[in-house]
C-alpha cells in the first residue's frame, strides 16, 4: 500500500475544484445581500467551468488513485462532462427562476455544486464504499434541494418522501454491499472481479447481494418497480431542481450499474442480463403507458424519463448479452444519456420559466396558443420535445436507433420490437404539449414574459447540441467508444 | 457539373423559407413571406431542372454524393454471421427515378405554392402555413434525395409532422383537430412497420444504403421467395400502406380534406401520399425476390382502387370525392408495382400528380368563388361564371377519366396493360382495374356535371359575390392544365419514360414469363378501357345533365330485386311492345327497354354504392374507431394498476419497493437454481 | 461464546423490533441504545474490540445522548397513529417474512454447513490502517457529506 501522492488529488482534481467551489460559494453567502444571491450563480458557474478545465487536463494523468479507490480514465471523464453540462445548465436555468420564486438562499448554488461532486466521484469511484459515500452525497443534496420551495406544501412533501424512500432504497444497497464485502472480503471492484472469476466461487447469497445493490441504483435511475417516488417528487420538487434531479443523479447511477454490472462482475452474466432485461422492459412500458394520459407536464416529463430510463437499460442489456462485443451496447448507453440530459434539463428548466411565479402553471392546457405570443419559446419547447420522442435529425432519434440497433445486433429482437413500439407510442403524448400551444386557440396562462437571457442561453446550447449530435454524431460517437473502452 | 456538386442546395432552399416563416415571419409582410417561400422553392426547381440537364448527359445516369457520415457504427455481426461495416452518409441519390420525382415534388410544389399565394391571401397565419408548406417541401425532397432508407425514413417522419399540422391549420375547426389526430395515429401504425423493415434490412443486408441494398439483391445471394425478403417488404408495405392511404388504412385521408385545399393538392394528391409508392419503386429489387409480397401490394392495390372508387360514387362534398378518387388512383400506382410494372407506376405518380393537382386546385377555386362552400348539391351552372376554372376542370376530368389524348390515358392504359399481360398479374386485376376505370369515369364527370352543368342551385346570397379567381390561382391551373395533356406523350409513341427508368428497374429475377399477349391484344384491351371509360361519362351525362330526375331514385331505399319484382320483371311492358301495340309506337319499345335496362342499371348502381358506402361507413366506425376506442380503452385498463399504486402515500410506495425486491429476490431463488 | 452470540442477537432483534413499534419517541431512542450495545458485544464476541467500544462511546453514548435531548426539546409526545397506508399495515408484516424468508434460504444455499467467520485483526492500529491508507478517500469525503447534511440541515431550519 503506497502512501498517498500529488498524483492521486490530480486525478481527483474535478471534484476537488467542485468542493471548494461549494465551500466558496456557501462562507461568502452570508456577506453577499439576499438582492445579489445571482453572484453567487457566477462564481459557482465558473467553478463548474473550471472543473471541466481541471478534467480536460487530467486526461494525461489517467490511472487509479487512492489504493483503487478512484480511477481517472475515459469513462469517468465522459461522464464528469456530461454531469458538469447538467450542472452548468441547471444553474443558467435557475438563476432569474429563483429570483422569481422569492428564493434568495445563496446555499441553492452550494448544494447544486456538492450534489454534482457526490454525481462524479458516484462515477469515478472503483471502490464499493466510495460509491456509496458518492451516492449519499448527491442524495442528500437533491433532497434538501427537492424541498427548496419551503413555502409551497407540493415541495416540502416532494422532499420528504423523496428523502424518506430514497433512505429506504439506499439501505438496500448498503445490505448488498455489507454481503458482498462479507462474502469475499473485498468492496474493490478490480479484486472483487477477480475473486468472482476464480474457479469455485459460490455465488448464491453474492447473488442476491447483487440484486440488493441494483434496487439502490435502480432507485436513483428510476426504473420499474423502484420508480415509484418519481411522478411524485419530480412534480413537486422546483422545476430547475427537477432538471437536475433527473439527468445527474440518474446518470451517476447508471454509470455506476455500468461500472458494477458490466465491468466488475462478468461472471454474474445470466443473472444481471435477466436484471436488466426485466428492468428494461417493465420501464418502458410503464413509462410510456402512463405517460400517455397524463396533463400534467411535469408529470409528462417525469413519466418520460422513466421511459428513457427504459431505452438506456436496452442497451444496456444489449451490452450485457452482446458478451465480448459489449462495446457497441455500452457506447450507445453512454450516447443515449449525452443525448438525454441535453434534451431534459432543457425541457425542464424552460417548463419551470412557463409555469411562472409559485409554479402555478404546469398544465398542457396553460400552454393554449403560446405559439401566437411567443414564437420563439412554442418553437423551443417543440423540438425539446420533439427531440425527446426520437424524431430524426435530433439527438433524441440517434441515440434510439444506436441503441435499438445495438439490441438487434445483440440478438434482442422481443425486446427491440417492444422499445419500437413504445417510441412509436410516446410521440402521442409528447405533440399534446405541442397541439396545445400550436393548434388551440386562446391566451396561454403560461409565462409569457420573454426568456431571461441564462435561460436564452441554455437553451441555445442544448438546442445545438441537440443538433450537432442528431446531424454529425460521428465525432461524439467516437467519443462514446472511447469513453466505453475501460469496461471490457 | 456545378448543379449536381451542389445538390444539397435543392433541399436547402425550402427549408431556409421555412425557417425564415418561423423565426420571423410575423413581422413580415404577407408580400416579403409570398416572395422568400414561393422564391425559394421556385430556385430549387430551377436548379433541379439543372440537376436533371446534367444528369442526362452522364454515361451512367446516376450520380451519388455523400455530404457527411451521419451514422457511423463500426464493425458489427449480420444475422448470417458475417462482419459487416455499417456506415450512414447524409448522402444523395440522384437516379432517372428520384430524378422524376425530384421534378414533380419541385415543380408541382412551386406552382401550388404560386397558387397558395391567391388563395391564401385572406386567411389569418398566412406566415405559418407557408412556413409549413416549405417545411414540408424540405423534408420531402430530403425523402426523395435520399440515398439510404434511415434518411428516407427522416424525410418520412418529417412530411407525416408537416401533413399533420397543415391538415390542422384550421385549429379552430374541432373536425380539422380530429382529422389532424387520427392522420397522425394511423401513420404512426405504419411507420412502426416502416421502421420495423428498415432494421430487417440493416440485420441482413449491413447496410441502409439502397445502391448496396439493389446490388446485393440482384448478385443472387437470396433465393426467390426468400422468407427474410418477404417479411421486409410486407413490412416496408404496410409502411407504404399508411402514408399513401392503402386498404387497411386509407380512412385518415379523406378526412385530410379539413387542411386548406393548396395542402390537399400538394400533399394529400400530388407528392406526399405517392411516397408510399416511391418507396415500394425504390426497393423493388428487394419486391421481385418476394412474390408473395408483390402479390399482396397488387391485391391490395387493386382493391383499393375499387373500393375507395364505388365509395366516391355517392359522395356530395367536392373534395371528398377527388379524396376517394386520390385514394383509388393510388391503388392503380400500388397495381403497378405489385405487377411488376414500376415504371409504370411511376409514370402514374407523374400524370396523376398533374390532374389531381389540376383537379384539386380547380376544385380550390371553386370554392373560393363560392366562398368556402363544398357541398356540389349547392353548386351547377358554374360554367359562365368561372370560365376559366371550368375549362381546366374538364381538362383534369378527361385526363384522370382515361380519355384519349389525355394524360391519364397513357398512365393508366400501360398499367391495365401490365396487369394483364405481366408474369406477375392476373385477369383478375385487370378485370378490377377496368372496372374501377369506368366508375372513375362516372364519378368525375358526376362531379364536373353537378358542380359546372344544369341549372344553378347556388344560395342567393352567395350567386352575388360569386367571382373567378385571380390570376395567380389561374396561372397555376393553365400550368397544369397544359402538363395533364402533354404529359402523356412522354411516354407515346416511344416509351421514353420508361426506358429512361429502365436501369432502376431492370433485374435478373424479372420473372420471365412467356409474352402471351402482343400488341394487338394491347390494343383491344385498350378499345375496352376506352369505351368503360366513356360508358361511364355517358352515364353520367345521361344521369346529371339529360335526366336529372333519375337521379332522386338513386337516394330511394327500395334495392334492385325490389324494384324488379315490383315491376313484375317488366315482362309485361316487354309483351305490350313487343306483341300488343307492336304497331303503336316503336317509342314504347324504346321506353320499356330504357326502364328496364337504364332504371335497372341506376338501381343497380345505387344498391352497389349504398352497400359499399355502408361497408366503408362500417369499417370506419366499427374497426377504426372501435380500434381507437379499444387502444384507449386499453390504455385506461392497463393504467389501472399504475394508478392504483401511485396513491401519494408514502408507506404504500415503501411497500411497493420492498414488493419489488422480493418478487426479484424470489424469481432469482426459483430460476437460478444452483 | 455460541450462547452469548444469540443472547446479543435476539436481544438486538426484539430490541429493534421494539424501536419501530413504540409509539413513544424516548422509549424507541432507550431501545435504540440496547440494539447497539448488544452489537458491541457482537463485534466483542468476533474480536473487535476497538469498534465494540467505539460503538458504545460514540453511537450509544454521544449521539443517543443527543437524540433524546432533541426528543425532550421538542416535547415529542405518544404518536397518533394516521391513516397511513393499509396495504403496507397488513401487507407489510407477510412481505417482510417473506423477505427474511428469501435471505435466509440464499444463504442456506451458500452454507448448508455451518460457518465458522474468518479471523479477524480489528486493532486499532489495524484500523488506522485501513482508514488512512487504503480508504482514505472515502474517509475524508464523508467530510463532504456531513458538509452536505448540516447545510441542508440549516437552509430547511433558516428562517426565510
Amino acid at each position: 500500500m503506497t502512501p498517498v501522492q500529488a498524483l492521486d488529488f490530480i486525478r481527483v482534481l474535478p471534484e476537488i475544484v467542485l468542493a471548494s467551489c461549494a465551500i466558496l460559494v456557501m462562507v461568502a453567502e452570508p456577506f453577499v445581500s439576499a438582492r445579489h444571491t445571482a453572484a453567487l450563480a457566477w462564481v459557482s458557474l465558473i467553478g463548474i467551468v473550471a472543473a471541466g478545465a481541471g478534467n480536460a487536463w487530467m486526461r494525461r494523468f489517467s490511472g487509479p488513485a487512492f489504493g483503487g479507490s478512484i480511477a481517472a480514465d475515459p469513462f469517468a471523464s465522459y461522464f464528469v462532462y456530461l454531469l458538469l453540462l447538467a450542472a452548468a445548465l441547471t444553474l443558467l436555468g435557475s438563476v432569474r427562476y429563483l429570483e422569481t420564486n422569492q428564493v434568495h438562499h445563496g446555499e441553492f448554488y452550494a448544494l447544486l455544486l456538492l450534489g454534482t461532486t457526490g454525481a462524479c466521484l458516484m462515477v469515478a469511484a472503483t471502490e464499493l464504499i466510495m460509491i456509496f459515500i458518492g451516492l449519499e452525497i448527491s442524495s442528500i443534496s437533491t433532497y434538501i434541494l427537492a424541498g427548496f420551495r419551503r413555502a409551497d406544501k407540493r415541495s416540502n412533501e416532494a422532499c420528504l418522501k423523496y428523502f424518506l424512500l430514497g433512505s429506504f432504497a439506499t439501505a438496500f444497497l448498503l445490505y448488498g454491499i455489507a454481503f458482498i464485502y462479507g462474502l469475499t472480503g473485498t468492496t474493490n471492484l478490480v479484486q472483487l472481479s477477480e475473486k468472482l472469476s476464480a474457479p469455485g466461487a459460490r455465488p448464491p447469497l453474492l447473488w442476491i447481494a447483487l440484486i440488493l445493490a441494483f434496487v439502490g441504483l435502480g432507485f436513483k435511475v428510476s426504473t420499474v418497480p423502484f420508480h415509484i417516488w418519481t411522478p411524485d417528487v419530480y412534480q413537486g420538487a422546483p422545476a430547475p431542481v427537477t432538471a437536475f434531479l433527473s439527468v445527474a443523479p440518474k446518470a451517476a447511477a447508471f454509470a455506476v450499474i455500468l461500472r458494477v454490472f458490466l465491468g466488475g462482475l462478468a461472471s454474474a452474466g445470466a443473472l444481471v442480463f435477466w436484471l436488466l432485461w426485466i428492468s428494461a422492459l417493465l420501464t418502458m412500458c410503464l413509462g410510456n403507458l402512463a405517460a400517455l394520459w397524463q396533463t400534467n407536464i411535469k408529470r409528462l416529463l417525469a413519466y418520460s424519463a422513466i421511459a428513457h430510463a427504459g431505452y438506456v437499460l436496452v442497451g444496456m442489456a444489449a451490452a450485457k448479452a452482446a458478451g465480448p462485443e459489449a462495446g457497441e451496447g455500452i457506447a450507445s448507453v453512454l450516447f443515449y444519456l449525452a443525448a438525454y440530459a441535453l434534451m431534459n434539463v432543457a425541457a425542464f428548466i424552460l417548463v419551470a420559466h412557463l409555469a411562472g411565479a409559485g409554479e402555478r402553471y404546469q398544465e398542457a392546457d396553460d400552454c393554449t396558443g403560446l405559439a401566437y405570443q411567443r414564437p420563439g419559446v412554442a418553437a423551443c419547447l417543440t423540438l425539446l420535445l420533439v427531440s425527446l420522442s426520437g424524431f430524426p435529425a435530433t439527438a433524441g432519434f440517434f441515440a434510439k436507433f444506436y441503441v435499438f440497433r445495438a439490441a438487434i445486433h445483440a440478438h434482442l429482437i422481443g425486446l427491440t420490437l417492444v422499445a419500437v413500439l413504445n417510441s412509436v407510442v410516446a410521440v402521442y403524448y409528447y405533440l399534446r404539449v405541442v397541439v396545445a400551444m400550436y393548434m388551440r386557440e386562446g391566451n396561454p396562462r403560461a409565462s409569457a414574459s420573454p426568456l431571461p437571457w441564462p435561460l436564452g442561453a441554455a437553451l441555445a446550447l442544448s438546442l445545438v447540441g441537440i443538433f450537432y449530435l442528431g446531424l454529425f454524431p460521428t465525432p461524439f460517437v467516437r467519443l462514446a467508444n472511447l469513453a466505453a473502452s475501460p469496461l471490457p | 457539373m456545378a448543379f449536381l456538386r451542389h445538390i444539397w442546395l435543392i433541399p436547402l432552399l425550402p427549408a431556409l423559407g421555412a425557417l425564415t416563416q418561423l423565426l420571423a415571419g410575423r413581422r413580415l409582410s404577407n408580400r416579403a413571406v409570398s416572395i422568400v417561400s414561393v422564391g425559394l422553392p421556385g430556385l430549387a426547381f430551377l436548379w433541379a431542372l439543372g440537376c436533371f440537364a446534367e444528369l442526362l448527359k452522364l454515361a451512367a445516369p446516376t450520380y451519388l454524393t455523400n455530404l457527411y457520415t451521419w451514422l457511423p457504427a463500426g464493425p458489427f455481426r449480420l444475422a448470417n454471421g458475417s462482419l459487416a461495416q455499417l456506415n450512414v452518409p447524409v448522402g444523395f441519390q440522384l437516379d432517372p427515378l428520384s430524378a422524376v420525382m425530384l421534378l414533380i415534388v419541385t415543380g408541382v410544389g412551386f406552382v401550388i405554392h404560386v397558387y397558395s399565394i391567391g388563395y391564401m391571401g385572406h386567411e389569418g397565419g398566412y406566415y405559418r402555413f407557408f412556413g409549413y408548406m416549405n417545411l414540408f417541401l424540405f423534408s420531402m425532397l430530403i425523402l426523395v434525395l435520399a440515398d439510404n432508407y434511415l434518411m428516407m425514413f427522416a424525410g418520412w417522419e418529417g412530411v407525416g409532422l408537416c401533413s399533420y399540422f397543415l391538415i390542422g391549420f384550421y385549429f379552430q375547426r374541432k373536425s380539422a383537430a380530429d382529422a389532424g389526430k387520427k392522420a397522425f395515429i394511423v401513420n404512426r401504425i405504419g411507420d412502426a412497420g416502416f421502421l420495423l423493415g428498415v432494421m430487417l434490412i440493416t440485420v441482413t443486408f449491413g447496410t441502409l444504403n439502397f445502391q448496396q441494398i439493389t446490388e446485393a439483391a440482384r448478385s443472387g445471394q437470396f433465393a426467390l421467395g426468400n422468407g427474410t425478403l418477404t417479411a421486409i417488404c410486407v413490412l416496408l408495405f404496410v409502411g407504404a400502406t399508411g402514408k399513401s392511404a392503402q386498404i387497411p388504412l386509407y380512412v385518415w385521408l379523406p378526412d385530410a380534406m379539413e387542411g386548406p385545399t393548396p395542402v390537399s393538392a400538394l400533399i394529400h394528391a400530388a407528392t406526399m401520399v405517392t411516397a408510399g409508392v416511391y418507396m415500394v419503386a425504390r426497393s423493388n429489387a428487394l419486391f421481385v425476390l418476394a412474390p408473395k409480397a408483390m402479390l399482396l401490394v397488387a391485391a391490395i392495390g387493386a382493391a383499393t382502387a375499387l373500393w375507395a372508387a364505388s365509395i366516391g360514387l355517392v359522395q356530395n362534398d367536392i373534395k371528398r370525392v377527388l379524396a376517394y378518387s386520390t385514394v383509388s388512383q393510388l391503388g392503380y400506382m400500388f397495381l403497378a408495382c405489385g405487377v411488376g410494372a414500376f415504371a409504370a407506376g411511376i409514370f402514374h405518380v407523374m400524370t396523376h400528380a398533374f390532374f389531381k393537382a389540376l383537379l384539386f386546385l380547380g376544385a380550390g377555386s371553386v370554392i373560393h368563388a363560392l366562398g368556402g362552400e363544398q357541398d356540389m348539391r349547392k353548386m351547377g351552372g358554374l360554367r359562365r361564371k368561372i370560365p376559366i376554372t371550368f375549362a381546366t376542370f374538364v381538362v383534369g376530368t378527361l385526363a384522370i377519366s382515361g380519355i384519349p389524348g389525355f394524360a391519364g390515358f397513357f398512365s393508366k392504359d400501360e398499367i391495365l396493360w401490365q396487369a394483364f399481360s405481366s408474369p406477375y398479374g392476373h385477369r383478375l386485376l385487370w378485370f378490377i382495374g377496368w372496372a374501377t376505370a369506368g366508375l372513375t369515369a362516372f364519378y368525375m364527370f358526376r362531379l364536373l356535371f353537378m358542380t359546372f352543368a344544369g341549372e344553378s342551385r347556388v344560395d342567393a346570397e352567395v350567386a352575388h359575390h360569386l367571382h373567378e379567381s385571380p390570376w395567380t390561382m389561374l396561372g397555376p391551373l393553365v400550368v397544369l392544365a397544359v402538363l395533364s395533356v402533354v404529359g402523356g406523350y412522354i411516354n407515346w409513341p416511344t416509351e421514353r419514360f420508361g426506358h429512361f427508368l429502365e436501369p432502376v428497374f431492370e433485374s435478373p429475377f424479372r420473372a420471365a414469363g412467356v409474352q402471351l399477349y402482343g400488341r394487338n391484344d394491347e390494343l383491344g384491351l385498350m378499345v375496352l378501357s376506352v369505351a368503360v371509360a366513356l360508358a361511364g361519362l355517358g352515364y353520367a351525362w345521361l344521369i346529371y345533365v339529360k335526366r336529372p330526375g333519375l337521379r332522386e331514385r338513386l337516394a330511394e331505399p327500395p334495392g334492385i330485386l325490389h324494384q324488379i319484382l315490383l315491376n313484375k320483371y317488366y315482362v309485361d311492358e316487354l309483351y305490350d311492345a313487343l306483341f300488343v301495340n307492336r304497331a303503336k309506337n316503336l317509342g314504347n319499345l324504346l321506353a320499356a327497354f330504357d326502364l328496364a335496362v337504364v332504371d335497372g342499371g341506376v338501381n343497380a348502381a345505387g344498391w352497389l354504392t349504398r352497400t359499399s358506402g355502408d361497408l366503408s361507413r362500417f369499417w370506419d366506425k366499427w374497426v377504426i374507431d372501435g380500434l381507437v376506442n379499444v387502444l384507449g380503452f386499453g390504455i385506461k385498463v392497463l393504467s389501472y394498476p399504475v394508478r392504483v399504486i401511485q396513491t401519494g402515500v408514502v408507506q404504500t410506495y415503501a411497500f411497493f419497493i420492498a414488493l419489488g425486491v422480493a418478487i426479484f429476490l424470489g424469481y432469482y431463488l426459483v430460476h437460478f437454481r444452483p | 461464546m455460541v450462547i452469548l452470540f444469540y443472547i446479543a442477537a435476539i436481544v438486538a432483534i426484539l430490541a429493534a423490533l421494539g424501536v419501530v413499534l413504540q409509539k413513544t419517541p424516548v422509549y424507541s431512542a432507550l431501545l435504540l441504545i440496547v440494539v447497539l450495545c448488544s452489537l458491541a458485544v457482537i463485534y466483542l464476541l468476533l474480536g473487535a474490540e476497538f469498534i465494540a467500544f467505539i460503538q458504545v462511546i460514540v453511537y450509544a453514548g454521544a449521539i443517543m445522548v443527543l437524540f433524546v435531548l432533541v426528543i425532550m426539546l421538542l416535547n415529542a409526545r405518544r404518536e397518533t397513529p394516521g391513516q397511513g397506508s393499509r396495504m403496507a399495515r397488513w401487507l407489510g408484516g407477510p412481505l417482510l417474512v417473506v423477505f427474511l424468508a428469501e435471505i435466509v434460504l440464499a444463504a442456506w444455499r451458500q452454507f448448508p454447513g455451518a460457518a465458522s467467520p474468518p479471523p479477524l485483526n480489528a486493532g486499532p492500529a489495524a484500523i488506522g490502517q485501513l482508514l488512512f491508507r487504503s480508504y482514505v478517500l472515502p474517509f475524508e469525503v464523508t467530510s463532504i457529506l456531513i458538509l452536505v447534511a448540516i447545510l441542508g440541515a440549516v437552509v430547511l431550519a433558516k428562517k426565510s
